[in-house]
């Protein structure tokens, strides 16, 4: 999985290319570890190239939100495959966080 | 602006003093306030606001031109730290006054209770002032105890300038007294209803608690408390089983809305709505879950599934699905896919074929 992280217009935004799964979790915790850092920028987890997303993709993005959340800031999932949001509604994640 | 020179010797020789106590001063209203606010949190008491002041300078001059004979030395000056405490209800400020007597030594002779002033037929500055002192000595500072309202009323009357030199015309000083009279009328109404409702409250939890709940209202405080049961606990477990999975706790707060929608009026009617559908629900859950590896799981999981099952049974059909999905997600047109997606899989499942007529893809 490719991650890449820019700002764009005050937001932080974290672009995913590929699979989301147990294999890249390692390696995509330590990508957004950024995100958990900041203070002040919406966050735009932008998935318009994602093809997968595993439980522990799921955990990276609720770790995300748990960080963001106490500081006022809103954490955006964008351009997501209908497969991806069909995990977030089956596993009823569907109302945490906000879609794009 | 006041000058120093309108002092006479003894005035200016308590000016030099309060120069010279400054610095005290400063490091007395910070520790003062530290102390404070601090049994107040140990305490849980909230309050709108604390806040402290030093004497100004030319405030100070100003009283002692007025009543500069009446102190020997500077320290009889009680009020040059101000700390203000401003409470949400009145009771709240004896509660915070039990509090100061045990953080601070009160100076009794000279602490006064305005609101045990005024004659019966008059409305005004009510507040309590203790004259304090730290627990380990220095000097004397004033503590005000007020409620929001008090205050509203004190810092009004001192920006109208109700108490200068030129006499108020009857008829303002009764319109004062009226609005004062208003305030405290209020304040009182205002903790009388917080007391109605906490009553309330336990009353609603006594009747959660003995399992009453048909006779306890919908309603975002009665929901809370059920909440505290745990009702959707089991299912969610059952939920979880299927894959082993973790289970992500999450507000179920913003389903009430979601709930009210189905009709539903009372705490009877969601423990109906569980045990009507909890089966199904499972069964539709599974139909989802058992096909991943997906091992973690929203704590509202199970209410989802609930809802998704509840309206299918009610006929709500594809367009039911999309409405869950508006009413907890915002509307947007990618919910009309979640509907599909449920849809297609609950047609699989026995409750769908007993309501088959009501549930051909509306």
């Amino acid at each position: 999985m490719n991650t890449v992280l820019k700002e764009e217009n005050n937001d932080l935004v974290m672009y995913f290319e590929g699979r989301l799964d147990t294999a890249s979790a390692l390696e995509v915790e330590k990508a957004v570890a950024p995100l958990k850092e900041s203070s002040g920028h919406d966050i735009i987890l932008d998935c318009s190239k994602m093809d997968y997303i595993s439980s522990a993709g799921l955990r990276i993005f609720l770790s995300i939100l748990k960080s963001a959340k106490p500081k006022g800031d809103h954490v955006y999932i964008k351009g997501i495959s209908d497969s991806i949001r069909a995990v977030f509604a089956m596993t009823g994640f569907v109302n945490l966080f906000e879609f794009k | 602006m006041v000058s120093p020179l309108t002092l006479d010797l003894h005035g200016e020789s308590l000016i030099q003093q309060y120069r010279e106590l400054l610095p005290t001063l400063k490091q007395l209203a910070q520790e003062a306030n530290k102390q404070l606010r601090q049994a107040l949190e140990e305490k849980d008491i909230y309050v709108t606001a604390i806040e402290y002041r030093i004497k100004s300078e030319n405030s100070l001059i100003g009283k002692l031109e007025l009543k500069g004979a009446k102190y020997k030395s500077i320290e009889d000056v009680t009020d040059l730290v101000g700390l203000r405490v401003i409470t949400f209800y009145t009771d709240e400020v004896d509660k915070v006054a039990a509090i100061a007597k045990r953080v601070f030594d009160i100076d009794w002779q000279e602490s006064v209770d305005k609101r045990k002033l005024h004659q019966l037929d008059s409305f005004g500055y009510n507040s309590l002032h203790y004259i304090c002192r730290l627990k380990t000595g220095g000097p004397r500072f004033e503590l005000q105890m007020r409620t929001a309202l008090q205050h509203v009323w004190s810092t009004i009357e001192h920006d109208t300038g109700y108490k200068n030199d030129v006499k108020i015309p009857d008829e303002f000083i009764r319109q004062f007294n009226r609005l004062a009279g208003m305030l405290e009328l209020i304040d009182d109404e205002f903790s009388r209803l917080r007391i109605v409702l906490t009553d309330y409250r336990r009353q609603v939890q006594s009747l959660v608690k003995n399992g009453r709940l048909d006779e306890v209202p919908l309603s975002a405080d009665t929901f809370r408390n059920y909440l505290e049961l745990h009702p959707f606990d089991r299912l969610n477990r059952r939920i979880a089983a299927v894959n082993q999975a973790e289970i992500y706790h999450a507000s179920l707060m913003p389903f009430l809305s979601l709930l009210e929608s189905f009709g539903l009026k009372s705490l009877g009617d969601v423990q109906n709505f569980i045990d009507n559908n909890s089966d199904d629900a499972y069964q539709l859950a599974l139909s989802h879950l058992a096909l991943t590896d997906l091992d973690i799981l929203s704590s509202s999981a199970a209410l989802l599934y609930l809802s998704m099952v509840h309206v299918l049974k009610c006929g709500g059909g594809r367009k039911g699905l999309k409405l869950i999905y508006d009413n907890i997600n915002g509307e947007s047109d990618a919910n009309g896919m979640l509907a599909d997606l449920m849809f297609e899989q609950a047609r699989t499942l026995s409750f769908m074929h007993m309501n088959k007529e009501s549930n051909d893809g509306k």
